[in-house]
């Protein structure tokens, strides 16, 4: 399939010879490419605790008439809606949002729920964190299943050498049911990667087969789990800095767990799944304040506005970008029609919006349709399976095929385009190539460097895992062609690089990890 | 490997929400049922029956449990007592309503310059007040059937604490009560018309939040959807028909005083309403002010809301796990009990607590205790003393120790996380395990290491755990084996293995052989003013006793 190969190329693989053995080479479940070395991409999932109203966050401009009839009253003003085109507009408080789109860093995909969309918040957020049909109770998470494939006997013999990261991580302090697997839930939940303290755990006899036996065994694990990852999760944080400087912890938390993030992801941290989460979007009453552009689903937008343009900043900065997708997600919308309690009730389907430098941006889908005359209970129709969501990103992300996607999430899978590549919209036309192979000699290695220009400026230049430049390879006119040539990092300490190739219409990044 | 099945068994798949079969299977061989326990009364049934209905039981309570025999404990637990004192002003001078030493509740605010320092003196004393209550209740089970109560109809976040209060009071008066009644109180409770929009549910705009509630989460309950807006027990349609049954409640202003819920004509829907087939298509005629308890009467006609209430409760006694068998054998019954009592929930909770699968070997130890009973087992089994001369900073030590630990370990009350309750009693499939994460742990070992060592307070007398003083009041304290023993039966509620004791022995003594303990510790206690050896016995203690505590078995009931 032509995707596939498009996406092999555009994730711009490095064979890395460790020891002699090329990593690609290594065996790996068919499904699960996840923890390979090829596979370094990262998943940032924002829940929406409470049913986020999408109507609200993206207005369909050409629905405006209707929408100012029955929901009047919470109505924003057209003229202070932020116009992005395409019949939409964001709501004023996401300025963020708003470069982030026009950047072509954000995605919209249009009305996205599920047939027969239950209305209550547990019941819903179970389906959307099970990726289970309506009609059925599953107790795994979507991505706990995908991590279970890979991972079977998790947590026995974890961490170990090819893994010595958590597969994912939940910040906060319960784990999020989008990792719970059949046994165990493969992420794991923290709050602060600074502070994990050692416990102490006096192990002795096989617990017995009981109920008794079972919860032992889990706290066992726990206590072990979290001695085990504590220590590199610590050590990835604090050997990494932000680029930029993000809201404080009181103002916004959700930007304080997005920088957490960041930190954790710039240290090395071969996690692939982190989970944030924001809540408060439970709406019924006094969803605006004194005027229809403030309140408290503004201040819940503009929360979420600058801790994601904050976070794409410093993944931009820190060369990541095009490692890191981010997705949100909410267990529903909210109803057409506000309420007289200047709010609105539970609803259907919502956008779900997706970030990074690899997204397809702009709008995917038509825009919601608002009937002249909704009842009271009417809310969004359906436009997008939120399963069509998750597997796209499981196929284009982690490189799983389709049908894995469809045995993982459900048989009528549709592949949707979400995820297009990594170039920034202004490079369209430029289709650089880098190849690195890194070749260790017992204690240095060299570099060669291979990719093609036009007629133009090209800087490449070494980056450590901080972000900071620590050489420049080449800064100069070329000429038209292909390129090569090699470095020498013998001097170089054992961690993360990242090598940036520059050019006047755009630029790439390929991380390198010198194991000496 | 054939991973079309593998993949089948990864889902985790569940017939309904009531029956889980993908976690723990150690509990489907759990058979035995709701008839009563015949077996013998000893240390670990009363233990186990003790550290499952108060915080934290004491030693001695426990041996007197045994003593006292079965019937004779649970007629205590299950008694009938007043409402303990209310809570009052300890500290702040400049409320002109409330002088200190006295009731704040139903007393005026005076607006101005104070007016915030009041209402949080106020909100610290209701929170202070609270943990006193599981320090203090007793033998009853009383504390644990009001926190069950606002975990099952939650508020949270409401500002006045005189609101808090009453809400908390109402489920305190009736926590072995009525489940009917208590669900037509809390219908209309100060506390509740706020935090799930009563307040603005009007017959012009109805709000649905709390009808969906009433029904999803504090009567009936939610079966599987079969159809379009079609739960098994109700439908999206009696939602919204409820709702506007329950118009025109709402309550006065926060803050105003006398606080009352008042009815107002004007705002209640007058049209008739219709049920849905779930509810047989009753129609319910305009009724005024009497017409949500008419409404809160026809859903208890139905026999699931006693299946649903018996399942929470077993949950919150016994275990999450509700097999076939333990639905059919254990919830199924005693709902029978609840109904053929209409909703009485003391007989239903006595046969529970009373029963063969209560003390089924296979139902002691596997509950993690919640951050509260984890706390309080701490505070309380070790009996550690607080100075309550000075109510001021006795107060704000409690909540210098109780309270700062709950926010860390996530169970903050009168704020639970969402109108569910807390996690552990309703998210499938982990249940209590959602105590427990890397980010909770370490708050707990830090709670048992710094009540054993620094203590709480301002540095001087700081409350902490008196181990001397514990460990002397043990039956044989200077044998090293037997203490260690003494000490599982103390905090455990299994046995532990010999590896664990011999390395619970070598911190208490390393490398050295018993008696050393025995002569070490026999000096101490016949050279009590020694401060040398009262330290170096008292370090001893505090290390082998931070192990224990910080062991898992510690976090399970």
């Amino acid at each position: 399939m032509k995707r596939r190969k498009f996406i092999q190329s555009a994730g711009l693989s490095v064979p890395l010879m460790v020891n002699g053995m090329n990593l690609r080479a290594m065996p790996k479940s068919s499904i699960f490419s996840a923890i390979s070395s090829e596979n370094d991409k990262v998943l940032v999932l924002i829940q929406l605790n409470g049913g986020n109203d999408g109507l609200a966050t993206i207005t369909p401009l050409d629905q405006y008439d209707k929408l100012a009839n029955v929901r009047g009253n919470i109505l924003i003003p057209q003229g202070s809606l932020l116009d992005v085109g395409s019949d939409n507009a964001f709501h004023p408080s996401m300025t963020g949002l708003k470069s982030q789109f026009d950047d072509g860093r954000m995605s919209v995909v249009q009305s996205v729920g599920y047939p027969n969309q239950n209305r209550s918040h547990f019941r819903s957020t179970d389906i959307w964190t099970s990726g289970s049909p309506a009609d059925q109770q599953w107790t795994t998470g979507w991505l706990g299943r995908y991590l279970q494939e890979g991972a079977p006997d998790y947590p026995a013999g974890y961490p170990n050498s090819d893994c010595p990261d958590p597969f994912a991580i939940t910040m906060g302090s319960l784990v999020s049911e989008t990792c719970q697997g059949t046994a165990i839930n493969y992420s794991l939940a923290i709050n602060d990667p600074f502070s994990l303290n050692p416990l102490l755990d006096l192990e002795g006899s096989v617990p017995p087969m009981t109920p008794y036996g079972d919860e032992l065994t889990f706290l066992r694990d726990s206590i072990e789990q979290t001695n085990a990852y504590g220590e590199v999760i610590s050590n990835a944080a604090s050997s990494a800095s932000n680029m930029v400087t993000y809201p404080g912890l009181d103002a916004n938390p959700l930007a304080n767990q997005l920088k957490n993030v960041a930190l954790m992801i710039a240290g090395g941290l071969q996690t692939k799944v982190y989970v944030v989460s924001i809540g408060g979007f439970d709406t019924h009453a006094n969803q605006i304040g004194d005027s229809p552009s403030v309140g408290v689903h503004a201040n819940l937008l503009s929360q979420l506005s600058q801790a994601v343009d904050t976070f794409q900043r410093d993944l931009v900065l820190l060369g990541l970008d095009q490692r890191v997708l981010t997705m949100t997600f909410s267990e529903f919308g909210r109803r057409i029609r506000s309420n007289d309690s200047l709010g609105t009730d539970h609803g259907d389907a919502a956008p779900l919006m997706l970030f990074g430098s690899c997204i397809a941006p702009g709008f995917i889908g038509d825009n919601p349709e608002i009937p002249v005359n909704p009842g009271v209970q009417d809310a969004i129709a359906m436009q997008y399976d939120f399963r069509n969501v998750y597997g796209s990103v499981l196929m284009d992300w982690f490189e799983v095929a389709e049908d894995d996607v469809k045995n993982l999430l459900f048989a009528d899978f549709n592949h949707l385009p979400i995820i297009e590549g990594c170039e920034a919209t202004s490079t369209e036309n430029v289709k650089p190539e880098i190849e690195a192979v890194a070749f260790p000699n017992p204690f240095s290695w060299s570099i060669n460097v291979k990719f093609t220009s036009g007629y133009e400026h090209v800087k490449v230049s070494l980056f450590n895992g901080s972000a900071q430049e620590i050489q420049v390879l080449v800064n100069k006119k070329l000429n038209s062609g292909q390129h090569e040539f090699s470095y020498d990092g013998s001097h170089l300490p054992s961690g993360t690089y990242y090598l940036h190739l520059q050019l006047e219409q755009g630029r790439q990044k390929t991380k390198l990890v010198v194991k000496n | 490997m054939d991973r079309r099945t593998t993949l089948a068994s990864l889902f985790g798949r569940t017939k309904s929400d009531k029956i889980i079969d993908a976690m723990p299977t150690a509990a489907s061989t759990v058979l035995s049922g709701l008839d009563p326990y015949t077996g013998p009364f000893e240390y670990e049934h009363a233990a186990h029956l003790l550290r499952r209905t108060i915080f934290g039981p004491t030693y001695q309570q426990i041996k007197d449990a045994v003593t006292n025999g079965l019937d004779a404990t649970l007629t205590t637990l299950l008694a009938d007592r007043p409402l303990p004192p209310e809570p009052t002003n300890v500290g702040y001078a400049e409320d002109p309503e409330v002088p200190i030493g006295e009731s704040w509740v139903d007393k005026p605010y005076t607006q101005g310059a104070n007016a915030q320092m009041i209402l949080g003196y106020r909100r610290q004393s209701l929170v202070s007040w609270t943990v006193e209550r599981w320090r203090k209740d007793g033998l009853s089970v009383r504390e644990k059937m009001t926190l069950f109560w606002h975990n099952h109809y939650v508020t949270a976040n409401i500002n006045d604490p005189n609101h808090t209060y009453r809400y908390i009071t109402t489920l305190r008066e009736n926590a072995l009560g009525n489940f009917k009644e208590l669900t037509k109180m809390i219908t209309i409770d100060l506390a509740m018309l706020q935090y799930l929009n009563g307040n603005q549910n009007t017959a012009v705009a109805p709000n649905e939040n709390y009808a969906r509630e009433l029904l999803e989460l504090f009567s009936i309950g939610k079966g599987p959807a079969v159809g379009p807006g079609d739960y098994t027990n109700y439908t999206e349609d009696d939602v919204v028909a409820m709702a506007k049954v329950l118009t025109g409640w709402r309550n006065t202003a926060p803050y105003q005083v006398p606080a009352t819920s008042v009815f107002i004509n004007g705002r209640h829907d007058q049209s008739t309403k219709q049920l849905s087939h779930r509810f047989d298509n009753i129609d319910i005629p305009n009724m005024g002010e009497n017409e949500y308890a008419h409404l809160i009467d026809i859903i208890y006609q139905k026999d699931e809301c006693a299946r649903f209430i018996c399942r929470k409760l077993y949950r919150w006694f016994v275990y999450y796990v509700i097999s076939p068998d333990i639905e059919a054998n254990v919830i199924e019954p005693m709902a029978q009990i609840m109904i053929d009592n209409d909703y009485e929930v003391k007989p239903a909770l006595e046969a529970l607590l009373a029963s063969e699968h209560f003390f089924d070997m296979l139902s002691i130890g596997p509950m993690i205790k919640n951050p509260i009973d984890f706390v309080m087992s701490v505070l309380n089994t070790f009996e550690v003393e607080y100075n309550e001369s000075d109510q001021n900073t006795y107060y704000r030590i409690l909540r210098g120790t109780v309270g700062e630990a709950l926010e860390t370990m996530q169970m903050v009350p009168f704020n639970p996380p969402s109108v569910a309750g807390w996690k552990a009693y309703y998210q499938e499939p982990v249940y209590y395990r959602n105590w427990i994460s890397s980010a909770t742990l370490p708050p707990r070992m830090n709670f048992s290491n710094q009540m054993l060592t620094l203590g709480f307070g301002q540095g001087v007398n700081n409350v902490k755990i008196d181990v001397l003083k514990f460990t002397a009041s043990l039956d044989n304290p200077f044998d090293p084996n037997e203490l260690i023993d003494e000490f599982t039966k103390i905090l455990y509620p299994q046995p532990i293995s010999d590896e664990q004791k011999a390395l619970l022995k070598s911190i208490l003594i390393p490398g050295l052989p018993d008696f050393e303990w025995t002569v070490e510790y026999g000096d101490y206690i016949n050279n009590p003013d020694d401060v040398n050896l009262e330290a170096a016995v008292r370090a001893k203690l505090e290390n082998m006793l931070g192990a224990m505590l910080s062991m898992p078995e510690f976090y399970l009931s």
